[in-house]
């Protein structure tokens, strides 16, 4: 039912079987047939008393949802059949968001600290206290230090984004402190100063190649992406190219898998376009007529013949070889990529060379390869999000603006900016964070600093479900609403054209969804001119241009943008030059390197080779788990089940020479700092690697440090601004130097 | 010749372990017992080429099932159409069936005291319903209910599509 534009898909259930897979049974059976998703047998056997559609939010969000309700109570969340984005498949985390919902330590009323930071000690307050008390706050510190003290910051975001950003442009404040700076946001950034947009791979028509990068996208579901479409395309024959130094399992299936040394995608990724230019392997009409700077970029990818990325890399220049040709002779062909390659020192150019390879070979916004999307015409998120309403006298005073240059364009910061404002004062005071769906002590590199920070800053209120790490620093929790408890255009912010409804399913005690929060706050603070009476209008505010209001909109199934392809042939690329940019000439304005350059990771065997002889190994960090959603859902039992302590993978060969058995809790240092997990045997990786999880906190314990600092691998992370990407300002978390003992060695750290 | 089975393809199995969850929240057993479960096999190398896969571990329905036999309390039943029921209202959780099967199949709810294994959802299959995890809910398509001749085919056919690693 893929309805476009303006047309209006009216609800329905339909019977889906797969590949006319239909059953029958014996007669005693008393059945003749089964068929998928069958609603109205789920309803009439367990005696359901309602069925919702809805649209899921456990990760980046994106799959339709059927959600069966017994006498109001959530009994049952499948995935919809009708959901062009997952096809009726769900993941273990959109089943067990029931657990979420009605999780007995879930915050359902605010409350205000009346102990020390980190005491624990809370009193419930009422709404209008809690709003009433951040609204003083806000005004006070808006008039003592300036807007610019005041910073709200979320996470992965809650599809809060645009709200939170409409209420501090409005408030004048130009540091809203996100994940933006290494995650989504580069992509982001860089594909707009490229190509105008964020080019989406195209499932839906099977490419016939996929290369993927530093992603495991079936279990992580990345910004905009489902594992199950990426299935389907297999299954349909794509060839399979893996980019990974671990062995996943895609990288198992794949015809060619690379395993780099961790940290050198970009010189990986220019390596390859040397095969590709070399050989004539690229599409020379695209290059010939709508690339810009041509030239320039074949002198620098000359700087990477194979031997030299080979040294680098630690592949072998014929498997190189090889996975260029594949991914240049097979059409169309696509690339897969995540966060992963974003949290480095390289994150830009990692970015742009990618981009590099999809454009000189003809796959952009070609059919089946990566496409630039148009969504459906409705107010976007940057429209919403009021940033032509900060003054630019404010914008100016963007923290970090100056030095971080790609990301200040983006309305984007680098959290040390902010840890430094605070302890510092430095370029001003910050006073005031503000934290909606965000966890930045665990999530954040150097967790130490962070915790400093957020221990001294003058006033912080969160929003939260749970009363996290973060959390326990509030003076302020206010009780948010999951996706299961508001209406919303889902999907809203993405880039690949679906926009979906969210649908209200139930209500759980006080608890408001951010964006009813924002609004309602946005009055106390004398914005009210520019939001509404209720959150709802704000929804029909957005479907405005299409000329429909939340109210129709709740009658439909999705709505999807009008799809076309290589629309750069009439209209060219939305850049300066209107060409695809390989040389950017927006980096260049802003000082920065027009072309993507390979640097080598801050601590690496080649460029801190003392520090090497302490810390012999090299840490990756934030492999993906079934389940999890970075700091989340650790509280709910049916996905702790799956993965009960934080894992460091080690190579079984590398843990015999450090004295280390499978199952032993170990120590891991890197020179900021230790911490715990457990040794699990690897052997998918080169043995000088270490693979540690991030975003371990232990809900369980019910100390209000709720264990924050013994597992957090960004306790050994670095934040250091020469750490930092030049332009985007990524911290650099997923590849340092540690070395790793077992934990009994240890003098002072308890066994459990 | 059973009319239908659970197949896993494995070839196509990403190791999310949704099927596991999809069992819980229709099963609802406690924390530690599962029905359904998604092992891993490897990562190595084998003759130069990278081997890891998952294997997702159930009950297998034997055409003799061990438990069957052993179960002192008759609560382990064979049916006509070939699924191995437990009855746990007549289990006694005395654990021999836990010991004899030979794919570990089956595990001792503590709480309840009564031992717990994949039933096929026979209280789903015999209302019309695909069992839980079988019904549309594996992102990876890789799990299958029916006729087994025609999934086998089915398989297959998916899989010539898609040599496994021609140039690795």
């Amino acid at each position: 039912m893929g309805l476009t534009g303006n047309s209006i898909p009216c609800m329905h259930y339909s019977r889906m079987t797969k590949a006319g897979f239909q059953i029958h049974i014996p007669r005693s059976m008393g059945v003749t047939e089964f068929t998928y998703s069958n609603v109205e047998k789920e309803m009439e056997v367990y005696g359901y008393d309602t069925v919702v559609k809805s649209h899921c939010r456990m990760c980046h969000g994106g799959c339709g949802v059927r959600v069966y309700l017994k006498d109001g109570r959530i009994e049952k969340i499948a995935g919809d059949p009708d959901c062009p984005i997952n096809h009726g498949t769900l993941c273990s985390k959109g089943i067990g968001a029931t657990q979420l919902v009605y999780h007995p330590d879930r915050l359902t009323h605010p409350v205000r600290r009346i102990g020390p930071k980190g005491s624990g000690k809370w009193e419930r307050i009422s709404w209008d206290e809690a709003l009433d008390t951040i609204a003083e706050r806000v005004l006070h510190y808006k008039e003592v230090y300036g807007a610019e003290s005041i910073v709200p910051g979320y996470g992965t975001g809650r599809e809060n984004e645009a709200v939170i950003y409409r209420f501090a442009n409005l408030l004048g404040t130009p540091n809203v402190l996100t994940a933006g700076h290494f995650c989504y946001g580069p992509r982001i950034a860089t594909t707009i100063i490229t190509c105008g947009t964020n080019p989406i791979v195209d499932y839906e028509n099977h490419p016939r190649c996929i290369m993927v990068w530093g992603n495991n996208v079936t279990i992580s579901n990345p910004d905009c992406y489902k594992g199950e479409p990426f299935s389907q395309a297999l299954d349909a024959g794509a060839r399979l190219i893996a980019v990974d130094p671990r062995m996943t399992r895609i990288a198992a299936r794949a015809d060619i898998w690379l395993p780099l040394r961790p940290g050198t995608d970009t010189a990986l990724a220019l390596g390859m376009l040397h095969v590709i230019i070399h050989e004539d392997l690229y599409d020379t009409d695209f290059v010939e007529n709508h690339v810009y700077g041509w030239e320039p970029f074949v002198e620098r990818v000359r700087a990477y013949p194979p031997d030299r990325v080979e040294q680098i890399t630690w592949v072998p220049k014929e498997k190189i070889q090889a996975a260029a040709r594949l991914f240049a002779t097979t059409k169309p062909a696509a690339i897969q990529w995540g966060v992963a390659i974003e949290q480095q020192v390289n994150c830009a150019d990692n970015n742009r060379a990618l981009l590099a390879l999809m454009g000189i070979t003809g796959n952009i916004d070609a059919r089946g390869g990566q496409v630039l999307f148009k969504p459906p015409r409705i107010v976007n998120v940057g429209r919403f999000g009021a940033h032509d309403m900060l003054p630019s006298e404010q914008a100016a005073k963007r923290l970090g603006g100056d030095r971080f240059r790609l990301a200040g364009n983006f309305a984007i910061i680098n959290p040390k900016c902010v840890w430094d404002a605070i302890l510092f004062e430095t370029p001003y005071p910050v006073k005031m964070l503000f934290f909606i769906s965000s966890n930045p002590l665990m999530t954040r590199g150097n967790a130490k600093e962070v915790y400093q920070a957020l221990n001294a800053v003058d006033f912080m209120a969160v929003s939260d479900f749970f009363i996290t790490p973060t959390a326990e620093l509030a003076d302020i929790v206010l009780p948010t609403a999951t996706w299961l408890e508001m209406d919303y255009i889902g999907d809203f912010w993405k880039r690949h054209g679906y926009i979906l409804p969210r649908r209200k399913v139930v209500q759980i005690g006080e608890c408001r969804s951010d964006h009813e929060m924002l609004n309602d706050l946005a009055h106390r603070v004398g914005q009210g001119d520019f939001w509404w009476e209720t959150f709802e209008e704000a929804l029909d505010f957005i479907l405005r241009p299409m000329g429909i209001t939340w109210n129709d909109f709740n009658q439909m199934e999705y709505i999807r943008g009008d799809v076309s392809y290589k629309k750069y042939r009439q209209n060219g690329f939305s850049t300066p030059t209107g060409k695809f940019e390989l040389y950017s000439t927006l980096l260049e304005n802003w000082g920065f390197d027009p072309l993507p350059q390979y640097r080598e990771a801050p601590e690496s065997p080649v460029s801190t080779p003392e520090l090497y002889e302490e810390y012999p190994y090299i840490l990756i960090t934030g492999r993906r788990i079934p389940g999890f959603f970075h700091t989340e859902n650790r509280q709910l039992p049916w996905l702790r089940e799956l993965h009960r302590d934080p894992i460091v993978e080690i190579h079984p060969e590398t843990a015999a020479k450090e004295g280390i058995h499978e199952g032993d809790w170990v120590i891991l240092e890197s020179p900021r700092g230790s911490v715990r997990q457990r040794a699990r045997f690897f052997e998918g990786m080169d043995p000088r690697i270490i693979s540690a999880e991030h975003g371990w906190w232990f809900p369980e314990n019910k100390d209000p440090g709720h264990g924050w600092d013994a597992s957090n691998i960004n306790i050994l992370t670095s934040n250091a601004y020469e750490h930092c990407d030049p332009a985007m300002g990524a911290t650099h978390v997923r590849t340092l130097l540690c070395r790793i003992r077992p934990e009994a060695d240890t003098q002072g750290i308890q066994e459990t | 010749m059973k009319p239908y089975e659970l197949i896993i393809d494995h070839e196509s199995c990403w190791g999310c372990r949704t099927c596991e969850v999809a069992c819980k929240q229709e099963n609802r057993d406690p924390d530690g017992v599962r029905l359904i479960k998604v092992l891993e096999e490897g990562p190595r190398i084998i003759d130069g080429k990278p081997y890891f896969t998952f294997r997702v571990s159930t009950c297998r329905h034997c055409d003799e099932p061990a438990c069957v036999d052993v179960c002192p309390e008759e609560a382990i039943t064979k049916r006509d159409d070939g699924m191995v029921v437990l009855d746990a209202a007549a289990c006694v959780g005395c654990g021999l069936c836990v010991e004899e099967c030979p794919y570990e199949a089956i595990e001792l709810d503590p709480k309840r005291g009564v031992a717990r294994k994949c039933n096929l959802c026979f209280h789903r299959v015999y209302k019309g319903l695909f069992p839980a995890c079988a019904d549309n809910v594996c992102p990876g398509h890789c799990i299958y209910f029916g006729d087994p001749d025609q999934i086998k085919r089915e398989i297959a056919e998916k899989h010539t599509r898609r040599p496994r690693n021609p140039l690795s």
